[in-house]
């Protein structure tokens, strides 16, 4: 009774005290893209469609809002890897890790039902298995076994090995509710094996084999079509063959051209067929694709092939089935950005009447690539539809009649690669105000009417603004509407509103308004190489007025080394019309030079594999710079499979100069990476002020690398991790410390003087944290220029570490503008919280004996664990699944700094290290204030009054 | 009899794949809350995300494939907060539970396998300070400020000091209590301070104003 009355109370207080940290974070939930979709049909009003997804995520949606209603992320890799999907009833079967583990799913509240172990063997196919109208058990079909179990609790009612699993490549499995589950199996070019087990007791019932050497692989080229029918489909003869299961007999073979059709030069035709209810046979009815754009439904009536409909052109067709009905779907494009979708009957393939659908293309997306339809029985008993279009991009669709789209998803989002955070320009007004200064003067007169001119259009942009705010202030709050567009797109007054540069894996640009979280815009790349890496960089910010901000994304292959340059507008995502250079040979590094050009783009520098350096933009202005800067610019290369660290020097003909190497030995420690600082940080003390009243100076080299080494020996008594402080430009190796009986994932943070590593210690099964931090000492060599060719003495180095009490899957440190506000890391945990640790948690100063000093310079005793307190989390109870990365930004506010965090999940908030110091609270009460000061104001007069009152009776007395 | 002899062999195989492999078991609940409201949120980790579990719909889970060896087992939901345990499998499969201790890292105490974990709500915010007049009142620089104030403006009132008697008595118990006459006395000059005032303070009546005009005199 007390626990639950404390609960209810605690519910409350975190209504009320969350309303204001909410208001500045958005978390956007995803699944990846889908291989599997149902739609849950076993009530009649469900509004759900369950998928499985190659992100190894298992999820139901809501097919009214597109949001989740529940979401299993399971591991990633091939271990979680969801291999089926079978939907029965409100329960779901998922065949997990190449058919490591059968899973059962209650689909209505998403727990799990069961889960068993299965025998390892590389999973083939799963099928449902249904006797007398009733489906009871999930057939697993194995490379070399096959086994059957119950839908209610998992067991396994038998199993059997397969009989010349050697020999015969079994594929797929198939039952048709008459009490036999047939095993088919192909000897490639030879023949077909078909094994059929009785559901009862998994008693070989018959056992036969067909000619067929023309067969490779039944799962492309075969469906079993109406009573048993096997039904194959070959490239090279261009025939049907088919095959009866139940009599046996030959397979007969029917050419293409006998049927009037004709496959497309190339193509390799494929089979779809339905079978609505496990328990009964699959339709007769069934796709035959002959060509990219070219399907036809062909029906099987007693052993005969008859062509009900041709489809041409045809992009997609799906099967839907509601109560006796079954339907055909047919996407065929309409013009270049829209595509009809229609429903036909499937036994007669006549069209229905009022199924018409458009589906709009976003010219920027990519081409429809699945489709999933949904049918449903109207109440005239006519069949209508809902379906979910899946494009190249990783978009889902959802449509409904007539032609409305209901929702989108974005699921390229749940797989961001990297991404940048650009300032939104100034209002139209502003940058009017802005760009006459930029102008040239062209006399007093005009230049007077100039400022006239654009003062009146400020005050009148002032006035719009006042009484758009009197209007808005009269209607309800819920109605005032906050559409993001790229119209009212601003900077806001602390640049507090960004636009976040976002791109995944896919290939597919997105730009989103930071503060609401809304897709601005999205443009998709195709011909991206499936293995590229990406590098996005902002070459010009928003704030040279006249030109347009410009971000570049470099698209390199991992293989070939072959790299794309696209070039383009990060606040309209449009391309944008600079053509960027071809770059015919691999490139291995990129470094973005603070040089500008006369138009204030920054320089992008090329190193290409024969050590040869191309600029982009490459104006003479450019080289001209180049030639006069090449003495001071170095750059490194790493190269982690050789362990070997070069740097070089630019000489003026733009070709390179190795000036030094250092050599890691690759068989005894592999590189695992390579941290330098951020170019954009900047670091307000240049020291520490001790106890004593003395300073300790930082050494902040801004060239300093931090190089972290895992053993290649993964034996946990000969494991370690190294770490190694390089300059990069002298090659000098500032430190090297090595952490014995420890090993990877290293997370590295690195940033002012200070690099802090998370790794494993497996001797005694924890993740432990480790700062270093370097100092000068108490005096500072050259305190205006850092130089690194002229520093004599090596900086003092300390290092420190501590055991933090959970496992890690990310690490960034907080940024702000000036680097006064104090920094916190924000580590992503597993459990998917993500925790804002303050560095003072990790100072290698901390002492172990408190002393008058330490506590003077406000040092925290030393503490072995490092405590997690559940304030730290900057999400809630808002989880972000499988955080893969966070991107810190600095704000135009010195105390607020902001956070995106992307993994399956975005997130994106803002975090105050040291509170919000320089901002009134939200909740700052005006009006005690002033009624303060109006009460004391007013006091004082009436004491004065009495005052003179007092001194004038005093006279008279 | 082809069949039979596959059984065996099966059964031989399936002994094989499956000796080195474990499964942690066990349950995790809320009291009061029903399972059915949390479970879709819950997944049980073992060591980070190395093996993932997740919860049936009464609580209880089993992570299925696990090799021997020291894990740190744990169930996370976005609402409850369940304290994490260390199962340790050994070779032959014996399975034992006991609290995490990262310092100690041997220190054994004991927990019921399979797991037994309970959750608490978990509470993610600092309760804001706000303004009120409690706070305000309760504040010990308030309080002393206060206290003394209240004593000055009410003693005079309550202690009737025009009577000459009562001034007599008090005067006569100071004296005992400050035996050196010399020294100024402290309540003394109170008493005269405040019977001075005693007119003006009646004719404003805030003693805001009284404190200025005693200022001056």
């Amino acid at each position: 009774m007390v626990t639950v009355w404390l609960h209810d109370l605690m519910k409350k207080s975190n209504c009320i005290y969350c309303l204001s940290p909410f208001l500045f974070c958005r978390r956007q939930q995803y699944v990846g893209k889908v291989r599997f979709a149902h739609f849950d049909t076993h009530v009649q009003s469900s509004k759900k469609v369950v998928v499985a997804t190659e992100k190894n995520v298992f999820a139901a949606l809501n097919t009214r809002t597109g949001e989740l209603f529940w979401r299993h992320v399971d591991k990633t890799g091939s271990e979680g890897n969801i291999d089926a999907l079978l939907l029965q009833g409100a329960d779901a079967v998922l065949v997990v890790g190449n058919g490591r583990l059968l899973r059962s799913w209650e689909v209505n509240i998403g727990g799990l039902n069961w889960e068993i172990l299965l025998d390892s063997g590389s999973f083939q196919s799963a099928c449902l298995v249904g006797q007398q109208d009733n489906v009871k058990y999930v057939a697993v079909l194995k490379k070399t076994v096959i086994s059957l179990h119950y839908l209610s609790n998992g067991h396994q009612k038998w199993i059997e090995n397969l009989p010349d699993s050697e020999t015969v490549d079994y594929q797929a499995v198939y039952s048709g509710g008459n009490g036999e589950v047939y095993v088919l199996g192909v000897v490639p070019h030879s023949h077909i094996a078909v094994v059929v087990y009785s559901v009862d007791d998994g008693e070989i019932l018959k056992q036969f084999s067909v000619e067929a050497a023309w067969l490779s692989n039944i799962q492309t080229s075969c469906a079993v079509v109406g009573k048993g029918m096997l039904t194959c489909v070959d490239s090279t003869t261009l025939s049907l063959y088919m095959l009866d299961l139940h009599t046996q007999l030959q397979m007969t073979q029917l050419p293409l051209q006998t049927l009037g059709l004709e496959v497309d030069p190339g193509f390799h035709p494929t089979l779809v067929s339905t079978q609505p209810n496990a328990a009964r046979q699959p339709l007769s009815e069934f796709f035959l694709q002959l060509g990219p754009e070219h399907y036809v439904l062909l029906q099987l009536n007693n052993g005969q092939i008859v062509t009900l409909r041709d489809f041409k052109p045809a992009m997609l067709v799906s099967f839907a089935t509601t109560g006796e009905k079954t339907v055909a779907a047919v996407m065929s494009p309409k013009n270049k950005t829209a595509c009809g979708l229609n429903l036909f009957s499937a036994d007669t393939g006549r069209r229905l009447l009022d199924t018409t659908l458009i589906f709009n293309m976003d010219p920027y997306g990519g081409k429809p690539e699945t489709l999933y339809v949904q049918a449903f029985l109207k109440k005239d008993d006519s069949v209508g539809y809902r379906a979910i279009v899946q494009t190249e991009d990783h978009t889902l669709t959802f449509l409904q009649q007539p032609g409305r789209v209901m929702w989108t998803r974005e699921e390229a989002l749940s797989d961001v690669v990297t991404m940048e955070m650009v300032d939104l320009p100034l209002t139209g007004t502003q940058a009017e105000l802005e760009g006459e200064f930029g102008k040239k003067a062209d006399g007093l007169m005009s230049m007077v009417l100039k400022r006239l001119s654009s003062q009146f259009i400020l005050l009148q942009a002032w006035v719009s603004h006042l009484w758009k705010l009197f209007y808005d202030a009269r209607k309800p709050r819920s109605q005032v509407k906050n559409d993001v567009t790229i119209e009212n797109l601003s900077r806001d007054e602390f640049n507090l509103q960004k636009m976040m540069v976002m791109v995944t894996a896919s290939g597919k640009l997105f730009g989103i308004d930071s503060k609401t979280g809304t897709i601005v815009w999205k443009h998709y790349l195709d011909n991206i190489p499936s293995n590229a890496a990406f590098k996005l960089m902002v070459q010009r910010t928003t704030a040279h007025f006249p030109h347009p901000p410009q971000c570049t994304l470099l698209i390199k292959d991992k293989d070939t080394g072959l790299a794309t340059l696209h070039v383009f507008n990060p606040i309209f995502g449009k391309k944008s019309h600079i053509t960027p250079p071809a770059l015919p040979q691999p490139i291995l590094q990129s470094l973005l030079l603070p040089l500008m050009d006369q138009d204030y783009a920054k320089v992008l520098l090329l190193v290409d594999d024969q050590y040869k350096v191309s600029a982009f933009p490459s104006t003479k202005n450019v080289l001209q710079q180049l030639q006069e800067m090449a003495s001071s610019i170095f750059f490194y290369l790493v190269d982690s499979s050789q362990g070997r660290l070069s740097g070089y020097r630019l000489r003026t003909d733009l070709s390179t100069e190795l000036i030094w190497e250092v050599v890691i030995p690759p068989e005894i420690q592999r590189i695992v990476s390579v941290k330098g600082k951020r170019p954009n940080e900047h670091v307000h003390s240049q020291g520490r002020v001790m106890g004593d009243r003395s300073v300790l100076y930082k050494y902040l080299n801004p060239n300093l690398l931090a190089i972290v080494t895992e053993s290649t020996d993964s034996h946990q008594e000969r494991s370690f991790v190294g770490i190694l402080l390089i300059d990069g430009v002298t090659g000098r190796i500032i430190h090297e410390a090595v952490q014995r009986k420890t090993k990877g994932p290293v997370h590295v943070v690195h940033s002012e003087n200070w690099v802090v590593y998370e790794y494993w210690s497996t001797k005694s099964r924890r993740n432990e944290f480790s700062v270093i931090e370097l100092y000068e000492g108490m005096e500072l060599y050259n305190s205006t220029v850092f130089s690194s060719l002229d520093r004599p003495h090596a900086p003092q180095v300390l290092q420190q570490s501590y055991i933090f009490p959970s496992a890690i899957s990310t690490l960034e440190a907080t940024l702000t503008e000036k680097g006064i506000t104090s920094r916190h890391l924000l580590i992503g945990l597993p459990s998917g919280g993500i925790l804002s640790l303050p560095k003072m948690f990790l100072d290698p100063r901390r002492p172990e004996i408190v002393t008058e000093q330490s506590r003077e310079e406000n040092l925290i005793p030393y503490a072995p664990e490092l405590p997690i307190r559940t304030e730290w989390y900057i999400n809630y109870n808002q989880t972000i699944s499988r955080v893969r990365g966070i991107y810190t930004a600095p704000s135009g506010l010195e105390s607020t700094c902001l956070v995106v965090a992307y993994g399956l999940d975005i997130y994106q908030t803002r975090v105050y290290p040291s509170k919000q110091f320089d901002v009134l609270k939200d909740d700052y009460d005006y009006m005690l204030i002033s009624s303060v000061l109006f009460a004391l104001f007013f006091a004082t007069m009436i004491s004065k009054r009495l005052a003179e009152v007092k001194l004038l009776n005093r006279a008279w007395r | 009899n082809l069949h039979k002899k596959n059984l065996i062999y099966y059964a031989g195989v399936s002994s094989q794949s499956n000796g080195d492999r474990f499964k942690i078991e066990g349950r995790a609940i809320v009291p009061g809350v029903k399972t059915q409201d949390w479970v879709s949120t819950a997944r049980v980790l073992v060591e980070g995300e190395e093996y993932v579990g997740f919860l049936r719909t009464d609580g209880s889970f089993a992570v299925n494939d696990i090799p021997s060896g020291s894990y740190v087992v744990e169930v996370v939901t976005p609402t409850f907060r369940f304290e994490p345990v260390r199962v340790d499998i050994t070779s032959k499969g014996k399975m034992r539970a006991r609290l995490v201790n990262f310092i100690k890292t041997s220190e054994v105490i004991r927990q019921p396998y399979p797991l037994q974990i309970r959750g608490s709500p978990q509470s993610y915010f600092m309760r804001r300070e706000t303004w009120g007049w409690t706070d305000f009142l309760m504040n010990p620089m308030v309080m002393m400020m206060v206290l003394p104030l209240l004593i000055i403006v009410l003693l005079p009132k309550v202690v009737n000091t025009n009577d000459p008697e009562m001034r007599k008595e008090m005067e006569q118990s100071m004296n005992m209590l400050n035996p050196n006459p010399e020294l100024p006395d402290v309540s003394e000059l109170m008493t005269k301070l405040f019977s001075g005032s005693k007119g003006s303070g009646k004719a404003g009546g805030s003693s805001k104003g009284t404190r200025p005009a005693v200022k001056r005199r």
